[in-house]
């Protein structure tokens, strides 16, 4: 199995030069189509979806809604069956239950139990690992101080709100101190703080040295934890790459500072124009991969079925 | 009793199991494996090689951890989400239920009977319904709010899964049986007539085989047919040859009982209890029920001993001690006190009982469970218990046959399916033995309807031509889909212990509770591999 997938690395190896870790994933010309009652396909959710995920990466799917993002973590955990293509995870098929071992998920949605408290919950999910009773204690009230619910942990997670549910479907994600972690947009529901600490979090793990693999629709997000991103339109891939390449322009120089007064950036662009500088702008810098993700957005509206070059 | 059902033969069924067992096993994968062919040629095939050791694998690392926590998780919902108000419902039914049922006219094992089955077969409904809406609607709905997302991301295997959710509901029926039954016990007790409560206990009977001597005295399978639809008792004429002649194997003095004669003294007796049914002829003398006679034969040395004469007691039944010593009547042996076990045992054991009837003209009815070897009694609470037993089992099948058809089809779907299954199961099996049993003329379904539509006689033979050809066809297809479904029907006719129960009765375990218990686990085991079969080949997405 293994050598399989070094080989499948080697004849797909993209464009992608820059992580020296092994592939976790690897993904090869997946398509998925949902079929109604009678198996007629009904959604070509994605196409011919090609890419790899290296260990130790933030990897950020991004897209907008419908594109394909969380189908895409469906069959990489083995909820939905591929149409056609191939999926390595962990160096197992995406089927295979034992490589769960190593995974965390967290879905779209909190899916968890409602009548159950948040004790029992984690203690639920650490029982399906046979994590010994001790370290499912003690993980169990680590997890609930990391998310900060702890204050609420003797309550039924029917009693929760958005926010506080979704905290809690971070920490049974983590339960097993996983190596590869799934997150279907992490920052969803979560208040301003939470969507810091979330942020902090990924970065902490990836730290440790864990793979991360993230949908999310807050683009300053992405562009501060991701190391890599694709992005989905109609479940085709349209960019892939390194964020700070990607979003580097080629032939602009940015400067920043702290605010200027009116009279201060008279003076600054009267300089640069001196040095023979054209297409001066000084304004409030904008966040660059949001211009990146409207600019594919829109390229792929107009120019559906093509791969787009940044 | 009025039922005696045939001894299982436990060999032969396992036997027969495995055989369809192995079938379908065969043919499912024959089946998958061509259409994986067809569907994905040799790839196909190679993935259907791989999806085949998977699902092994997955059979072989089921851990008890991982089971304890679903069927855990799966109890606890079924308690919070107050599955428990079946007790209110019980609780109702109880209070009420005492009103309608006692009658103080009643005869005493009419008023056991009347109560114990009322309560056996209202918990065994209750009990069915109840676990039928959970099992059922467990899984789909796990499946609709996506919280089995959660749940099959982790290492947990989709055949525990099944499993720990059939243990799960299993655990909650248990609780449910347990407590309902420790109340309708005591319910029973308080609620049973005063007069009656004797009829409170468990007989153990040991069962004959029987067989008939016609009037002339030569040896016949069946007595004399007095004109009864019900032909479950055949009849002998009195005064005649006729008798009915019953056989008991292995009788030991082990099987004597202390009785209490009339005199109030007590001695060792066989016990002999009888219900058989009279029918007159003539008046008769209408002051006393038919005289019928006991006699003691050895085969063996054809000696016959006459041991009493005494009066039928029409639909109460008697019962009787014969002693161990009995008199000799006849000219010969005038005088000679014969030893039941040492001279009219047989050498193989057994003791052959004769009944003659003494009255000329009138007719005594008799079948196998008319008379028996009634054994010291065991508690009541033994035998009702083991009735609960038989309504945990049942309660066990439907929980692994609802659970089942909710891995394939929505809640609501998985409902009707298996409360069909088990309404059939229940009510038409034995009309479907009948249908099978090629003992009805007139053909089948379309036969018998073109038969009526032309005014045709049952026994005429139908015209032959390609019409009738195809009708006959048709029913004969018809036919073999019958014939398909009585045998993957459970019969479920031996989790109803309530019979044995209400007739003061010890369930026999060889009769019913042997094979209730290989019932089940004969459908345990396939529903849960076809349940994880289903879980395993679907998406998890709410359709
Ligand atoms: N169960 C389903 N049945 C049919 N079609 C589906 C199903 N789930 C998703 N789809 C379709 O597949 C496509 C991709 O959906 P997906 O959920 O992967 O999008 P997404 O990128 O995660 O979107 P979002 O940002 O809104 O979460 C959509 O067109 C959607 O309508
Ligand atoms: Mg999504």
């Amino acid at each position: 199995m293994s050598t399989d997938v070094a080989t499948s690395t080697a004849a797909f190896g993209s464009s992608t030069q820059f992580s020296a870790g092994e592939p976790v994933i690897s993904i090869r010309n997946l398509s998925k189509d949902y079929r109604d009652f009678w198996g007629r396909p009904k959604v070509k959710a994605l196409k011919s979806l090609t890419m790899e995920v290296r260990k130790g990466e933030v990897f950020g799917l991004l897209g907008p809604n419908g594109s394909g993002k969380t189908t895409t973590m469906k069959l990489l955990l083995g909820l939905l069956f591929p149409t056609e293509g191939e999926i390595s995870i962990l160096g197992r098929p995406a089927t295979d239950v034992s490589k769960n071992e190593r995974i965390g998920y967290l879905p779209e949605e909190s899916y968890l139990y409602r009548f159950l408290n948040a004790e029992e919950t984690l203690d639920f999910y650490g029982r399906l690992f046979r994590l010994p009773a001790n370290v499912r204690k003690q993980r169990t009230e680590e997890l609930l101080e990391l998310v900060k619910v702890s204050h609420a942990r003797k309550r039924q997670l029917k009693e929760y709100s958005k926010g506080m549910t979704r905290r809690i479907g971070l920490a049974q994600a983590l339960i097993n101190d996983p190596e590869l972690i799934l997150l279907d947009e992490p920052t969803s529901g979560l208040d301003p703080l939470g969507n810091r600490d979330m942020k902090d979090l990924i970065i902490k793990l990836k730290e440790q040295g864990k793979t991360i693999v993230m949908c999310s629709h807050l683009l300053a997000d992405v562009q501060d934890v991701c190391d890599r991103i694709a992005i989905l339109y109609g479940g085709e891939l349209k960019v892939m790459g390194r964020v700070d390449e990607l979003v580097k322009e080629q032939d602009a120089t940015q400067i920043r500072s702290s605010k200027l007064s009116d009279a201060a950036a008279a003076e600054v662009r009267e300089v640069l124009r001196k040095h023979g500088a054209t297409d001066v702008q000084i304004d409030q810098p904008t966040s660059s991969l949001e211009d990146l993700f409207l600019r594919t957005v829109q390229e792929s509206k107009e120019r559906p079925g093509r791969r787009i070059s940044v | 009793m009025d039922f005696l059902p045939d001894v299982f033969n436990i060999s032969q069924a396992v036997g027969q199991w495995l055989l369809v067992l192995l079938v379908g096993l065969v043919s499912i994968l024959f089946i998958t494996f061509v259409s994986a062919l067809i569907g994905g040629g040799v790839k196909g095939a190679s993935r259907y090689g791989d999806s085949l050791v998977e699902s092994l694998s997955d059979l072989v690392s089921v851990s008890s951890t991982r089971c304890y926590a679903l069927a855990k998780l799966t109890f606890t919902e079924a308690i919070r989400r107050k599955a428990l108000f079946v007790f209110v419902i019980f609780a109702i039914l109880f209070m009420f239920a005492g009103w309608f049922i006692s009658d103080s006219n009643q005869r005493p094992k009419e008023a056991v009977k009347v109560h114990v089955t009322f309560i056996l077969n209202s918990l065994s409904w209750l009990t069915m319904i109840v676990m039928l809406l959970l099992s059922c609607i467990g899984i789909p709905e796990d499946i609709r709010l996506r919280s089995i997302h959660t749940v099959v991301t982790k290492p947990a295997r989709r055949f525990e899964i099944v499993l720990s959710r059939m243990l799960g509901y299993i655990g909650v029926g248990t609780l449910l049986l347990g407590v309902m039954s420790v109340t309708s016990l005591i319910w029973i007790y308080r609620q049973v007539p005063e007069a009656a409560r004797s009829e409170l206990t468990a007989r153990q009977p040991i069962w004959g085989d029987i067989s008939f001597l016609d009037r002339v005295g030569t040896l016949t399978n069946a007595g004399i047919n007095v004109g009864d639809i019900w032909d479950f008792r055949s009849y002998i004429e009195g005064a005649t040859k006729g008798r009915a002649i019953w056989r008991f194997e292995n009788v030991t003095p082990e099987m004597l009982t202390t009785v209490t004669s009339e005199s109030g003294e007590k001695k060792e007796a066989l016990r002999l209890e009888s219900r058989f049914e009279a029918f007159r002829s003539h008046k008769g003398n209408m002051n006393r029920g038919l005289n019928f006679q006991y006699i003691i034969l050895n085969p063996d040395n054809k000696l016959e001993v006459p041991a009493a004469t005494l009066q039928v007691a029409e639909f109460i039944g008697r019962t009787d001690g014969i002693p161990r010593k009995l008199a000799g009547v006849t000219a010969e042996d005038s005088g000679k006190i014969y030893d039941l076990f040492d001279d009219l045992v047989a050498k193989d054991g057994s003791l052959t009982v004769a009944v003659a009837c003494t009255d000329p003209g009138q007719y005594l009815g008799m079948a196998k469970p008319d008379l028996f070897i009634r054994l010291p009694d065991a508690p009541f609470a033994l035998s009702f218990f083991k009735a609960m037993l038989g309504i945990w089992l049942f309660m066990v099948l439907t929980v692994a046959l609802g659970v089942t058809a909710s891995t394939f089809v929505k809640g609501p779907f998985a409902i009707m399916v298996t409360f069909t299954f088990i309404m059939v199961g229940n009510t038409a099996r034995e009309f479907m033995d009948k249908l099978l049993s090629n003992k009805w003329t007139g053909g089948g379904l379309f036969e018998s309807a073109y038969r009526i539509l032309t005014y045709m006689n049952d026994t005429t033979e139908l015209p032959n031509n390609p019409g009738t050809q195809l009708i006959k066809w048709v029913d004969w297809m018809l036919n073999g889909f019958l014939w398909l479904v009585q045998q993957i029907l459970p019969n479920f006719s031996y989790f109803n212990m309530a019979g044995y129960v209400a007739n003061g009765f010890d369930v026999d375990n060889m009769r019913s509770l042997v094979p209730a218990i290989v019932v089940t686990i004969g459908y345990l085991i396939p529903c849960v591999l076809i349940g994880y079969y289903c879980l395993r080949s679907r998406e998890l997405e709410a359709k």
